[in-house]
């Protein structure tokens, strides 16, 4: 009871300390803060983006397989299906139909797929929110195309994809076979990509290997790949980001190392004060360790809250374009709200933990002088 | 009762600046008691203040309390011995700023982990006692000198110590002013306290109330008179 009694009496002494420089620790406790949030947004951000796009690739093919010439990707004929198939452990083999259209009213690059199944039949589309907002086009609404060898086609918008799906579909247009081939001239026995489905996951790089020794024009993806590919995008960005702040961090560091670690002659004498009228080393500490956490944890909390808000209600709104990448498209969409504890525990480390040691240790220092250098000074 | 057993303090020792405070001081201060420590500046009359509070410890000798050894107790046990056994009012006062008076004369308690609510009313009735209590919420940098002084006084008794210990306490304050001081020191006595005062000032030295005036030169005791 005495402890905690204690500790209550140094934590109002400590809070009435802080209160005597409001300005000045005001605007460390805003810096700090704003520290703090740029750190946790890049993280939240990356790790939702990071979540969204695994969540999506689950439903991919397991095996994506690709024909090359010279280097490049190009056009995979059909008779490949058959070929592939025959490999024992293969599910099924599907051509599929991908590409990119350029629009030259609105600027933006969209991304053409054919669907399997798709339901609304030939001279209909889907389009995605983002292709929606820039054409804008709505259901019914008859989109132009130029086809490959400069013909008008007219497409009509017979669905808009739902907002959930944004993040990917933004600049997506579905569409039939038979249009797709038209628009872009892809001949009947050709397709841009075979997707391979495999009975047993574990056999996955036993198939691409024998693919690729079967058909040596060829190149098979393993959907972990796509994914890895995708994390390394993402931390190549949120790396860029990272290194602008970092900046603005070791600006911080070196303030808030000079802000601690420096004791005023004022602090310094207040020090000498307590010891001589009867507190001891221990009890310095406490206070100014109560001092130091009162302050980051605030500004921690704080920073980490209004991150919170940034990224998963405005959609990261002040990071969008490095993080989300350069486009005219930006998808609109609200990120699922998903936090990383092993993440947050590091942030907390690395901006609570050494703005706390950075205070004690110069307090500790003043705090072992003799309590008679106050009636000595 | 303190005693003191041919105490010395050297600061510095070794060093080039090294100096000699106090040499071979053996002195015994009665309880309930007023005892000066007489002498110019410089002769060492501060340091023996603070050996005899338990705030510096000797460079040799050895200082019994209540008849007790202090001389060699960790920081902890004689930080707290000297919390519940001493008093303290500074030359300049050494008042916390910014905060207030009451916060100011509550300080010394905190680390003894008392109930805050019976803290306050103690500290609060002391501040009546010293005519303080329409101040107790002013920051202490609005206050006179004599308002600052007699805080310091209340903080020095927020332990109910049996010593207090007082370094220049007239230095800063007018006839009037240490007058009415030595009037606080003289009902403290009345009320069992032991008050050590290390001054030149004449007004302290030479008044009425002051039962031993212990002069010092050099760093030794030059002579002791007592006084009824």
């Amino acid at each position: 009871m005495g402890s905690i009694e204690k500790q209550r009496s140094i934590i109002d002494f400590t809070l009435a300390s802080l209160l005597r420089r409001k300005g000045k620790n005001a605007a460390f406790l805003a810096v700090y803060t704003l520290v703090v949030f740029s750190l946790a947004s890049v993280m939240f951000f990356s790790q939702a983006l990071r979540k969204e796009a695994v969540a999506l690739l689950a439903d991919a093919p397991e095996l994506v397989v690709q024909r090359m010439v010279a280097g490049r990707h190009d056009l995979i004929p059909l008779s490949y299906v058959e070929k592939i198939r025959d490999i024992r452990g293969v599910r099924a083999v599907r051509g599929r139909l991908w590409g990119y259209y350029y629009d030259s009213l609105s600027g933006a690059n969209y991304t053409l797929l054919v669907p399997e199944g798709f339901t609304w039949g030939a001279g209909n589309i889907a389009v995605g929110q983002g292709v929606a907002r820039s054409s804008m086009a709505v259901k019914g609404d008859v989109m132009p195309f130029r086809t490959y060898d400069g013909r008008l086609a007219r497409l009509r918008v017979a669905g808009v994809l739902p907002s959930s799906t944004e993040l990917v579909s933004s600049d997506l247009i579905l569409l039939s076979a038979e249009d797709f081939r038209i628009l872009f001239g892809v001949p009947r026995r050709v397709a841009t990509d075979l997707s391979v489905e495999v009975a047993n996951p574990a056999e996955i790089s036993t198939i691409a290997r024998k693919i690729a020794m079967m058909l040596p024009d060829t190149r098979p993806i393993a959907r972990e790949e796509i994914l890895r590919t995708y994390d390394a995008v993402f931390n190549w960005r949120s790396g860029i980001l990272l290194l602008i702040l970092s900046g603005a961090l070791l600006a911080f560091i070196i303030f808030a190392w000079d802000k601690a670690a420096g004791l005023s002659s004022e602090e310094r004498k207040e020090i000498g004060i307590l010891k001589a009228i009867g507190w001891d080393t221990g009890d310095v500490l406490a206070m100014k360790l109560w001092e130091g956490a009162s302050v980051s944890l605030t500004a921690f909390l704080a920073g980490v809250i209004l991150a919170y808000l940034h990224v998963f209600t405005t959609s990261a709104i002040l990071f969008e374009p490095v993080l989300k990448g350069w486009s005219v498209l930006y998808p609109k969409f609200r990120l699922t709200p998903y936090i990383d504890l092993a993440q947050l525990a590091a942030l907390f480390f690395l901006t609570v933990v050494p703005y706390a040691v950075a205070t004690i240790i110069p307090a500790w220092r003043a705090a072992t002088v003799d309590p008679d250098a106050v009636m000595r000074g | 009762m303190i005693e003191l057993l041919n105490v010395h303090k050297t600061f510095n020792q070794g060093k080039p600046n090294e100096h000699v405070a106090i040499r071979d001081v053996t002195l015994a201060i009665a309880s309930r008691r007023i005892t000066v420590l007489k002498g110019p500046s410089g002769s060492g009359k501060t340091t023996l203040l603070s050996i005899l509070g338990g705030m510096a410890r000797p460079t040799a000798g050895r200082i019994l309390l209540f008849g007790r050894e202090i001389t060699s107790l960790p920081e902890r046990f004689l930080t707290e011995i000297r919390r519940g056994t001493f008093g303290f009012i500074f030359q300049h006062f050494n008042l916390v700023m910014g905060i207030s008076v009451l916060e100011n004369v509550m300080l010394p308690a905190y680390p003894r982990g008392e109930s805050h609510l019976l803290l306050r009313q103690r500290a609060l009735a002391l501040l009546k006692m010293f005519g303080l209590a329409a101040r107790s919420a002013a920051p202490v940098e609005g206050l006179s000198g004599g308002e600052m002084q007699r805080v310091a006084i209340a903080r020095a008794l927020i332990n109910d110590p049996q010593v207090i210990i007082a370094d220049e306490p007239t230095a800063h304050l007018d006839t009037g002013l240490s007058a009415e001081f030595m009037e606080q020191m003289a009902r403290l006595r009345e009320e069992g306290k032991t008050i050590i005062m290390a001054s030149h000032d004449p007004l302290v030295c030479e008044a009425a109330i002051v039962n031993r005036v212990v002069e010092m030169r050099d760093g030794r005791l030059s002579a002791a008179g007592v006084l009824p």
